[in-house]
């Protein structure tokens, strides 16, 4: 029976829009109940009039609102909700089980350029954390700071990280705050015991104050004693057991050098940790020198370090020393030069000291060639971090790229958990767990390539890193923290991208995803071709540059020339042994010499002067040499004649390269015109005239400018160069052993080949190419996988259209082409995008080569096609699978 | 002793609950108030009541029983709880105790 008596429509409204949901049953049914109640009792209007008083009384702000039925029965029990997540949580798991089980081909893609990507990033992480540790071991580490020399003479800098042997004695006296000092020299000796001897390239000298200020452990012997007295030396593990096997070394004596002076082993300590910035095999004390000649700025070859006080601002005692420094380095000026301070900076030149901490030697140093170890660059630390993220980036774009390109596989799926109650947030949870179990895989086959690319990347490194730093609690947690973000991260946007779709369109098989403009999928791919097109680009310049700097015509003549080493520890015999050797049929030519172009050799750099203009100093190489050097090493005389031993007054000449020839203002006619070569104490000139002009070489490597070069006639031993002409080479190296040995000599027989030596040059710009191809074969592998999910996709959304197309009468390659077509645009812009970014930071690189190559537009022409190639390799296998797909099988279903 | 404060309305409306015996719903409780205790109430406050009962655990709730004069929908229904019970027979035991203690003079009417 439905009563006629209906309350007002509105207030019905009302009451509906505004009562609680969850109540407004029940509340609306007795309302309604009661109006017929009240209208049968008292009439319509009473009835009306109640009917709204109570839909007020039960509307916003007081009603109360019932809590959820859910909140009232099933409150306690916290157990069984927990009970209820991990049934859940398992669920996930399994579904995503099978669901990586099924798509075999996405998942494989998926992992391997994560686990790649994450590889690359621990290997990386691993180089980066060595690099940072240097010097770090020392227990003063923040405390220690070495006091180095600005110099700048003649308009260059030849300052560096080297005082004069009394700054440290000088700065101990007078400031407080210095705690402790040391300085270290290092040197190149022979040292033998008994019947062998052994070059000693690792050989540093250091005062006592060494040990106070290092932290180096002492196996035997004690530190506070062992370098005080003069010709004592402390010993690695390694080096006393190459001298004196199992026997205790402390109390024995090793022979130096040519003269074989003792030296007593007051100590042996352990190995010097790998991250120092020093490293040695034999720590000698330092010889006492002569104190005339002592000062600041002579003798300039002292590492010196201080010892602060802790949390002591090292800036202000920079300024206290330089003050002390402006002082005795401007005496000493005056002495040598005499002109004072304020004249010498008049000329545009400077002198001062400065303060560097210990732990940014190592990667902060600007004196390359001066360290004690060649250092590490910041630079590439920063750049090599860069790579890292962009590794990281690009394989958690492929993800993303992937998991959202597979979305429509399982878009049923979300549609029928939708549809059976799953909220957003449980779908979210459920690809946020599946992307974070990828992760985790990934991390696992990531770590086992680490281990397998270890000794390849130590190798390239020459590192010897190891898993030690993994295994440290914090890094292990970092690790599986930060992949377990990567995961969140790669897995956000499909999670939220898929937990968004209707339910009633998925259902309905409507789901498409828009095609032809450009959307985030492009963008992703636009940006990891943009790296991988900057990373061909910077890799094929660094190997054009390399290849240059190989075959550049360097003026001499370096192939069939052996430098045979340390021929001066012969002594008086070298000439000899050169004399006796050359008389060989299969040497054309010998020269004794010290200077050996390209590589380590003795550097003096000197300032000459034309007679005509003494107050314009020209800095030079200066080369001291015999008359067999210029034609054994080939190099052209362009004007006048070689040294001869026809002309007695050579012994006041030089020949000069073009470049001197040019800087010294003699463009005509040098022959003839004199030099100041040599100003003694007194003053006195020393004048050498120009017998002859050499057309330049490369005497030092192609990073630098070729720059202006004097050559005296002149005892300089070192090394003998030998021109040979001969095929058996064995047999005259061991002839020229056999004629060496015959002088018993303090160092054994060892040489080296010139074009050998070249290339040892080059060993730095040959790491930074090989890690270049490395990474960009590494980028392009991974942007390939990427291209090949995504290129996968494409072909499988499109199938039913390429089928009518096929159906219709389209060609194979139509279809193909119009697979390809999308990605070759793609591709192209990412070409535009990274020619001009990847030209600037090549650009920059080469600025730091004297002698260079330019970077062409077919630098650009290649990468972007070998991009173009590969990325048609990718996407083709694919393209033409589904253009050779029979259309009635992809036609039939529906 | 631990309760739960039961005010003066509450009380009535939870014993109105008590009397209907599972049939109690927001209208046959209305009724049933203005019926006993002449008390005219508006629907919203025996509304909020029943649901401030309902959270303090005195009575539960279940809808059902819908019939055509509600145009078909269902009613709460409440009965009291086992609490609900034992706070109703509480404050009865209570009022007797406090009745007993009463000196008999002191209600005489008027003081006659």
């Amino acid at each position: 029976m439905r009563s006629p008596e209906q309350p007002p429509r509105w207030a019905q409204w009302l009451l509906v829009r505004l009562h609680p949901h969850n109540t407004l049953e029940e509340v609306a049914g007795d309302l309604q109940e009661l109006y017929t109640y009240w209208y049968n009792r008292s009439g319509k209007t009473q009835a009306t009039l109640r009917y709204l008083l109570n839909v007020v009384s039960v509307l916003p702000p007081f009603v109360r609102s019932r809590k959820t039925d859910k909140q009232y029965y099933q409150q306690p029990e916290p157990r069984a909700t927990a009970n209820l997540t991990s049934i859940m949580i398992r669920n996930y798991l399994k579904i995503a089980f099978r669901n990586l089980k099924r798509q075999k081909v996405s998942t494989s893609i998926n992992i391997a350029g994560l686990a790649i990507g994450l590889a690359t990033c621990i290997l990386i992480m691993l180089y980066v954390q060595d690099e940072l540790s240097y010097d770090r071991y020392n227990e003063k580490a923040d405390r220690i700071f070495r006091v180095g020399l600005s110099l700048r003479l003649n308009g260059e800098d030849v300052g560096g990280p080297i005082l004069g042997p009394n700054a440290a004695r000088d700065l101990q006296q007078e400031f407080p705050e210095v705690l402790k000092t040391t300085r270290i020299t290092r040197e190149t000796e022979f040292v033998s015991y008994g019947t062998s001897s052994f070059k000693e390239d690792k050989l540093l000298r250091a005062d006592s104050g060494f040990f106070d200020v290092f932290t180096i452990p002492f196996l035997k012997g004690d530190p506070k004693r062992a370098l005080n007295e003069p010709n004592t030396l402390v010993l690695t593990r390694e080096t006393a057991l190459k001298y004196f096997g199992n026997q205790d070394p402390v109390g024995k004596a090793l022979l130096f050098g040519s003269e074989k002076t003792p030296y007593r082993v007051t100590g042996v300590v352990g190995d010097v940790p790998a991250n120092s910035h020093f490293q040695f095999d034999i720590l000698a004390s330092l010889p006492g020198y002569d104190q005339q000649h002592t000062g600041w700025i002579y003798n300039i070859n002292f590492y010196t370090y201080v010892v602060l006080p802790a949390k002591y601002n090292y800036k202000q005692l920079e300024t206290k020393i330089s003050r002390l420094a402006e002082n005795r380095i401007g005496s000493e000026l005056e002495q040598f030069l005499k002109i004072n301070a304020k004249q010498f900076r008049e000329k545009g030149d400077d002198f001062g000291v400065f303060l560097q901490p210990l732990t940014d030697i190592h990667l902060r140093s600007p004196f390359g060639g001066t360290e004690l170890t060649p250092g590490g660059n910041i630079l590439y630390v920063y750049v090599l971090l860069a790579i890292a993220a962009f590794m990281l980036l690009i394989a958690c774009v492929n993800f993303i790229n992937l998991s959202t390109a597979t979305a429509t596989r399982r878009s049923r799926e979300v549609g029928v958990r939708k549809v059976l109650g799953s909220v957003k947030g449980q779908l979210q949870q459920q690809f946020l767990i599946e992307s974070v179990l990828l992760a985790m895989a990934a991390l696992i086959i990531g770590l086992l390539i680490v281990g397998l690319a270890l000794p390849f990347f130590n190798q390239l490194t020459g590192k010897n890193l190891t898993f030690r730093l993994l295994t440290n609690g914090s890094v292990a947690a970092g690790l599986v923290i930060g992949t377990v973000l990567v995961g969140l991260l790669a897995g956000s946007y499909p999670a939220f991208y898929l937990s968004s779709f209707k339910p009633v369109l998925v259902l309905k098989g409507r789901m498409t995803t828009a095609r032809g403009r450009f959307n985030l999928r492009s963008g992703l791919v636009v940006f990891q071709f943009f790296i991988t097109i900057s990373m061909i680009i910077a890799t094929v310049t660094a190997d054009r540059q390399l290849r240059y700097m190989k075959t550049q015509k360097v003026g001499f003549d370096r192939e069939q020339v052996l430098v045979i080493q340390n021929t001066n520890m012969l002594r008086n015999n070298e000439a000899v042994f050169r004399d006796k050797i050359i008389q060989s049929p299969q040497v054309t030519m010998g020269s004794i010499s010290g200077q050996v172009p390209v590589g380590n050799t003795a550097i003096d750099n000197t300032t000459v002067m034309s007679r005509e203009q003494p107050d314009k100093g020209v800095m030079s190489r200066f080369y001291k040499v015999d008359d067999a050097y210029i034609p054994t090493l080939g190099i052209r005389m362009v004007q006048g004649r070689n040294f001869s031993k026809s002309f007695p007054t050579d012994s006041s000449a030089v020949i000069l390269n073009e470049t001197a020839v040019r800087a010294l203002g003699w463009q005509q006619h040098p022959i003839g015109k004199e030099l100041i070569g040599h100003i003694d104490d007194n003053g006195v000139k020393t004048y050498y005239r120009v017998i002859g002009v050499v057309s330049d070489f490369h005497f030092e490597s192609l990073r630098q400018k070729i720059g202006p070069l004097v050559m005296f006639l002149g005892e300089n031993s070192g090394n003998i160069l030998v021109k040979t002409s001969t095929a058996k080479l064995p047999q005259l190296l061991a002839s020229l052993k056999q004629q060496w040995e015959t002088f018993s000599p303090a160092a054994p027989f060892s040489y080296s080949f010139l074009d050998d030596r070249f290339e040892q040059v080059y060993l730095s710009e040959q790491k930074i190419e090989q890690v270049l191809t490395l990474f960009s074969s590494l980028t392009i592998f991974i942007a390939c996988l990427g291209l090949f999910g995504l290129a996968t996709y494409t072909a499988e959304q499109r199938t039913k259209e390429i089928g009518i197309r096929k159906a219709l009468g389209a060609s194979i390659a139509s279809v193909v082409a119009l697979l390809s077509k999308d990605f070759l645009k793609l591709i192209l812009i990412a070409l535009v995008l990274a020619s001009p970014i990847a030209g600037w930071g090549m650009h920059q690189w080469l600025n730091g080569f004297a002698y260079k190559v330019t970077i062409n537009w077919w630098t650009f022409a290649l990468a972007g096609l070998l991009a173009v190639g590969i990325a048609l390799l990718t996407v083709s296998f694919q393209s033409i699978k589904a253009a050779l797909t029979d259309p009635i099988k992809s036609l039939r279903s529906e | 002793m631990r309760r739960t404060y039961l005010g003066e309305f509450e009380e009535m409306i939870l014993l109105m609950v008590a009397i209907l015996d599972g049939e109690g719903y927001g209208v046959t409780i209305s009724e049933a108030l203005e019926a006993h205790t002449g008390r005219i109430v508006t629907f919203g406050t025996v509304h909020n009541t029943l649901i401030r009962l309902e959270e303090k655990g005195f009575v539960t709730s279940a809808l059902g029983g819908a019939t055509a004069e509600r145009g078909g929908r269902r009613k709460r229904l409440f009965r009291v709880t086992a609490l609900g019970s034992q706070a109703l027979q509480e404050i009865q035991q209570l009022r007797q105790h406090l009745w007993q203690l009463l000196p008999p003079h002191t209600l005489r009417l008027g003081g006659i």
